[in-house]
């Protein structure tokens, strides 16, 4: 219609879901050759938009033009046969099929009906070199780190000719090389001709990849931009206000030690790990991908056994591998598998925030459930938890509003040692900012807080102390002053003494600004 | 219990008529059982009746209680098979210790629910502490908890306390007990789920264990509850069912596992764990009973039965994925999303059109022709072996030709199941019932609720104990044994080595012939018995068993076979040795042992005649019926038969 270039556009599309209106009047369109950026907070609606796309919603009014007709894309078949091509943050791929299987998965090459396993991965190789993918076709699946499933997920949508390929979240696993890895193949694939649908967080990636933007809030459109546009102005557009300060750390005097770890121990996991949380501190422990962060974090709140050294609260030495110790001193656990670990996803808000208290609210068996639902309540609107009930599923949340009432339930059992870790992975500017809000309301009341984080500018804008750990090891620890992207990673690399790891060239996970 | 808030929502108009129909959307089990109720309503006059919905209820109570238990187990995303056996367990203990040990029956009651609760223990422990998967942990105690009631009670059925029997009767004279038993329970179990910490802590630990464990749930401590939780309501329902039957019968509730899990399903609970409730699980289980009532009504054959009922299962079930599929999809009330609403409705439309058909076909295709012709009910044991499809051949000859409309009913070898079968025999006012017991105790109980309604009763091959029957119609199990061994021994010279083949523990034919061996052996002191195992008249077992022997005694001359299925798995497994080197006797005379003992490699076989058993039974039931005297015996012969003599031998 508009131009000949165009590949594909979404006009007036609104969704709803029993209590929710997902999406309401969103336009969008894609041409040929372009990267064209889909910004908007968690639960803003893009995951909704881009499952109409693949098929995996239907929406319930507005159009779907794809090269000037209208279509109805009722499943995964008819959004493949669009060209329409969709890399899921969880991938689906099947670990224990080979690269090549995978890639052709369902649509192996058969010859009097075996597969013919030589041309298979010999189309399979054509492809890989294609996405810049140096692994054998007949690898297992299972042995590939996760950039390079991405890869494989990425081969297997060429396979399929897209001329759409939407991308939802592709950069918030990869490390930095790696995400320059990606940006390469994608331009790549742009001046092939392939429209691309690319969601992120990261307002710098916009710059370096996109053409134009379309910003999502609360379920509409709100504006069409140019990639070139400020970062200030994509947060305003994504939040609908300004915000004011990233990391809105108020440091409050800190008293006592409510924390102290020494020497923990756990045979080639982590060795002779110390440190202290004190009231109203926050400390932030940094360091890279496997240098035993979550380990110890886990092994001080009793998830997991140590071999030597103590964990003590307010100087009360903690029994080891229990974690209803930890909790009965005082300690709660906000883990990094948000949901793996940290919800009962089909379970509903109410349940979900009533979960660490329940205990305590059940008196000769039976739970008082009304006085659980009541303190849920005050819970979830002390914290702003958007939901269309306390009765809602947790999975329905969008994941700031997930890590709302993993935070929620332990506000509940007034914590006094808030353990998080890598709390804000995979959450918007707007609900991160709320988020850090929370840690300044916890620590003014006198909690003390340790906060686990591989987002480098967090660690820094939100600690007063920073432990760097590498290698199992505590490598040094900075005070808010000393602490800069500089030192930090001075320490992060500080035992390592091999060059062969290449995998990030600035020496972090941390993937810059977000 | 999660979707309170979402519910409570006002609908697009609202009302009475609005409500319910969102309940019956909201719930696809309790639509399908409405629909099984209308579609049987309409099949057969009989059904709503108020009789025979309380006969409903008893049916489905034993299954109702167990698949409670079962219930906590799988909305912590567990499964429990070990629940029938433990509730035989339960029973026995119960039987065994207040009537064969003089315990005071309160003490007995105590220890039963205590074998139930420590046989979820050990469940639980396995399953927490020595990270078993709960299939395997619950296999183990399927097996170990039915070895274990047989090895207490011997193999043989145990009569019951009388005062715990009571619990099988009627209150007021119409309500009956486990009705009642039913629903304390299933209120206990929804109180449990719904209220209490453990309860709440099924659907944490159900939904994502590990955010359990790190929200401080004692997760191990909880599954050892949750176990122990269905290990005490198996041992209710080991109760009630042994209680209803007024003997506790060491092969009781054979396979009802599968049935409580099949209940929880259809109730609407996810194997994957997280879901589930109490009142789901009951409707579950009233599926299950309603439609194994009604076919029996409809006079539907024993064998469509079956396939009906596994479609009825998968229907329900289908049909409550569908309504979730479509709850998730559609948008919230008052938006309105005509498309989805009519696929929601046509969906449900067309289950209760494929209900009615599978129902309505497989009654008319196998249904009386509802004539003013007497009704003759006949409830075979099992039709899982040719000697009673032969007393059915016999007796559906004879019906035929005395103009009868006679049904047929398979209790698969269950009393319980039996039980139901008589009951409903006896609720749609059955002009006379044949029955074919399961076990001589068991049957007691229901045969005496027929006498009540004075509706004859003769039993065929196997008596009923403690209840009027006007005839007895058997082949002479105890001579038929000595008659057995006789032969063996004649036919080694009197001196050799035997082996003896075992039907199944527990039932009186096994119990009988045993006896008749034994009994015929003592003549000759120089045959020595080697082994005498169980092989349950199956002919898999049968080779399976002797395979086994053959490897401890290779030298063994002669095997005796309490019946011809299992001599010819005994022949499968001898090879060439049978008829050479080994004689083999069998029991029965039926038509495969008939061909066997043509071709010599069967020695012998002790023949009844079963398809004149039948025809006798029918012959004596019409007698009855009409008032005429009857035998309190009838004993039809057995013969030895041999090569010389099978020629001119027709069972």
């Amino acid at each position: 219609m508009s131009s000949p270039d165009e590949l594909l556009r979404i006009e007036g599309i609104r969704k709803t879901f029993p209590g929710v209106v997902a999406l309401d009047g969103v336009d969008f369109d894609l041409r040929r050759g372009e990267v064209h950026v889909l910004l908007g907070e968690n639960g803003a609606g893009k995951s909704t938009l881009i499952k109409m796309l693949s098929g995996a919603y239907t929406p319930d009014a507005g159009r779907i033009v794809v090269d000037g007709e209208e279509v109805r894309i009722n499943g995964a078949q008819d959004s493949e046969r669009l060209g329409i091509a969709t890399i899921y943050q969880e991938f689906n791929l099947v670990p224990d099929l080979t690269v090549a299987e995978n890639v052709f998965l369902g649509r192996q090459p058969r010859r009097f009906g075996m597969i013919d396993r030589k041309r298979m991965e010999a189309d399979a190789e054509v492809l890989l070199k294609r996405v810049g993918l140096d692994v054998p076709p007949g690898a297992r699946v299972r042995e590939l780190g996760v950039a390079r499933l991405q890869m494989v997920e990425i081969a297997k949508a060429l396979s399929l000719d897209a001329r759409v390929l939407v991308m939802d979240e592709p950069t918030a696993v990869l490390t930095s090389e790696e995400v320059e890895r990606l940006f390469a193949i994608v331009r790549r694939l742009r001046e092939d001709g392939v429209g691309i649908v690319f969601i992120t967080h990261h307002l710098e990636e916009i710059a370096a990849l996109g053409d134009r933007v379309t910003v999502i809030r609360d379920g509409r459109s709100v504006g069409q931009v140019p990639a070139r546009t400020p970062e200030d102005e994509l947060v305003r557009l994504m939040v609908g206000r300004s915000i004011e300060q990233q990391y809105p750390r108020a440091r409050p005097e800190t008293g006592e030690a409510l924390l102290t770890v020494e020497g923990l121990t756990r045979e080639g996991v982590f060795h002779d790990v110390g440190f202290e949380v004190r009231a109203g501190e926050v400390v932030g422990i940094a360091g890279l991908v496997g240098a035993g962060r979550t380990e110890v974090a886990r092994a001080v709140f009793g998830a997991d056994p140590y071999d030597a050294g103590a964990v003590r609260v307010e100087g009360a030495p903690l029994r080891r591998h229990d974690v209803n110790a930890a909790m009965a001193a005082g300690i709660g656990l906000v883990p990094e598998d948000r949901k793996g670990q940290g919800l009962v996803l089909d379970a509903s808000v109410e349940e979900n925030l009533g979960l660490v208290t329940m205990r305590s609210a059940t008196h000769a068996g039976l739970v008082d459930r009304k006085g659980q639902r009541a303190a849920a309540a005050r819970v979830a609107g002390q914290l702003g938890v958007r939901m269309a009930g306390l009765g809602q599923h947790v999975r329905t949340l969008s994941g700031g509003n997930q890590q709302k009432v993993v935070i929620g339930k332990w506000l509940l059992a007034d914590t006094k040692v808030l353990i998080l870790d890598e709390p804000t992975r995979g959450i918007d500017v707007g609900a991160k900012v709320e988020i850090y809000q929370l840690v300044n309301e916890l620590t003014a009341a006198g909690a003390a807080v340790l906060m686990i984080s591989s987002d480098l500018p967090e660690v820094l804008g939100m600690s007063d102390r920073v432990v760097v750990m590498a290698q199992g090891r505590v490598a040094g620890e900075l005070t808010a002053a000393e602490a800069t992207q500089d030192t930090v990673m001075a320490l992060a690399v500080s035992t390592r003494h091999d060059s062969g790891d290449t995998r990030r060239d600035n020496g972090t996970e941390a993937t810059g600004g977000h | 219990m999660a979707t309170d808030t979402l519910k409570s929502k006002p609908g697009a108009q609202g009302g009475a008529t609005a409500g319910l129909r969102r309940l019956l959307l909201d719930n696809g089990a309790l639509t399908a059982l409405i629909v099984l109720v209308i579609a049987m309503s309409a099949l057969s006059g009989d059904f709503l009746t108020t009789d025979n919905l309380l006969n409903v209820g008893v049916q489905a109570a034993v299954t109702a209680i167990l698949a409670f238990g079962v219930t906590f187990v799988i909305v912590s995303a567990g499964i429990d098979l070990s629940v029938g056996s433990v509730a035989a367990l339960s029973a026995t203990v119960l039987a065994w210790s207040a009537t064969s040990h003089g315990v005071p029956v309160v003490l007995a009651v105590v220890l039963a629910v205590a074998t139930g609760v420590a046989a979820g223990l050990v469940n639980g422990f396995l399953i927490a502490y020595g990270k078993l998967p709960p299939f395997i942990a619950t296999l183990a105690m399927l097996s170990v908890g039915r070895g274990l009631s047989l090895v207490v009670s011997d193999g043989s059925p145990i009569p019951f306390p009388d005062s715990v029997s009571h619990l099988g009767d009627t209150l007021g004279g119409w309500l009956p007990v486990p009705v009642l038993v039913m629903v304390v329970l299933g209120l206990v179990a929804a109180l449990i789920l719904g209220r209490t910490y453990i309860g709440r802590s099924m659907y944490a630990i159900g939904g994502n264990e590990e955010a359990a464990r790190l929200s401080g749930l004692r997760v191990k401590k909880q599954k050892l509850a949750i176990y122990a939780l269905s290990g005490l309501f198996a041992a209710a329902a080991g109760i009630v069912l042994a209680a209803r039957l007024s003997s506790a019968q060491p092969q009781a509730a054979d396979g009802y596992e599968l049935d409580a899990i099949a209940a929880v399903v259809i109730g609407g609970a996810s194997l994957a764990g997280g879901t589930g409730k109490a009142s789901g699980t009951l409707i579950g289980a009233l599926i299950l009973a309603v439609l194994r009532n009604g076919l029996n009504l409809l006079s539907v054959s024993a064998f469509w039965q079956q396939v009906v009922i596994g479609v009825v299962i998968a229907l329900a079930v289908l049909l409550d994925t569908v309504r979730r599929k479509a709850g998730a999809s559609t948008p919230a009330a008052g938006a309105g999303s005509p498309g989805g609403r009519r696929k929601q409705a046509a969906t449900y439309v067309l289950a209760a059109v494929v209900t009615v058909a599978v129902v309505g076909a497989t009654s008319f295709l196998h249904g009386g022709s509802g004539s003013a012709n007497p009704k003759v009910g006949l409830s075979l044991s099992t039709l899982n072996n040719p000697f009673f499809v032969q007393i059915r051949s016999g007796a559906q000859a004879e019906a035929k030709k005395r103009g009868v409309d006679l049904t047929v009913t398979d209790a698969q070898n269950d009393a319980s199941q039996q039980a139901d079968q008589l009951q409903n025999f006896t609720s749609s006012s059955y002009g006379a019932v044949i029955v074919n017991p399961v076990d001589s105790d068991a049957a007691g109980p229901a045969v005496r609720a027929a006498d009540k309604a004075d509706i004859p009763v003769v039993a065929v091959d196997r008596g009923v104990n403690k209840a009027k029957t006007e005839t007895l119609v058997a082949s002479d199990n105890v001579a038929g044994g000595e008659l057995a061994a006789k032969t063996v021994a004649e036919k080694l010279g009197g001196s050799g080595k035997i082996v003896i083949l075992q039907g199944q523990a527990g039932t009186s034919a096994a119990r009988e012939r045993a006896e008749g061996f034994a009994e015929g052996l003592k003549a000759y002191p120089g045959i020595k018995v080697l082994a005498e195992q169980p092989a349950d008249f199956d002919r898999t077992k049968g080779l399976d068993v002797m395979s086994n022997l053959l490897q401890a005694h290779p030298d063994v001359e002669g095997v005796v076979a309490a019946n011809d299925e299992m001599a010819l798995g005994a022949i499968k497994a001898l090879g060439s040795k049978a008829g050479r080197s080994v004689a083999v006797v069998g029991f029965d005379g039926t038509p495969d042992g008939l061909k066997a003992v043509k071709d010599g490699t069967l020695y012998a076989s002790v023949a009844q005649q079963p398809s004149q058993l039948g025809r006798i039974a029918v012959d004596n039931a019409l007698r009855a019926l009409d008032g005429k005297k009857v035998d309190a015996t009838v004993k039809v012969p057995v013969k030895v038969v041999t090569r010389k003599n099978v020629a001119g031998f027709a069972g």
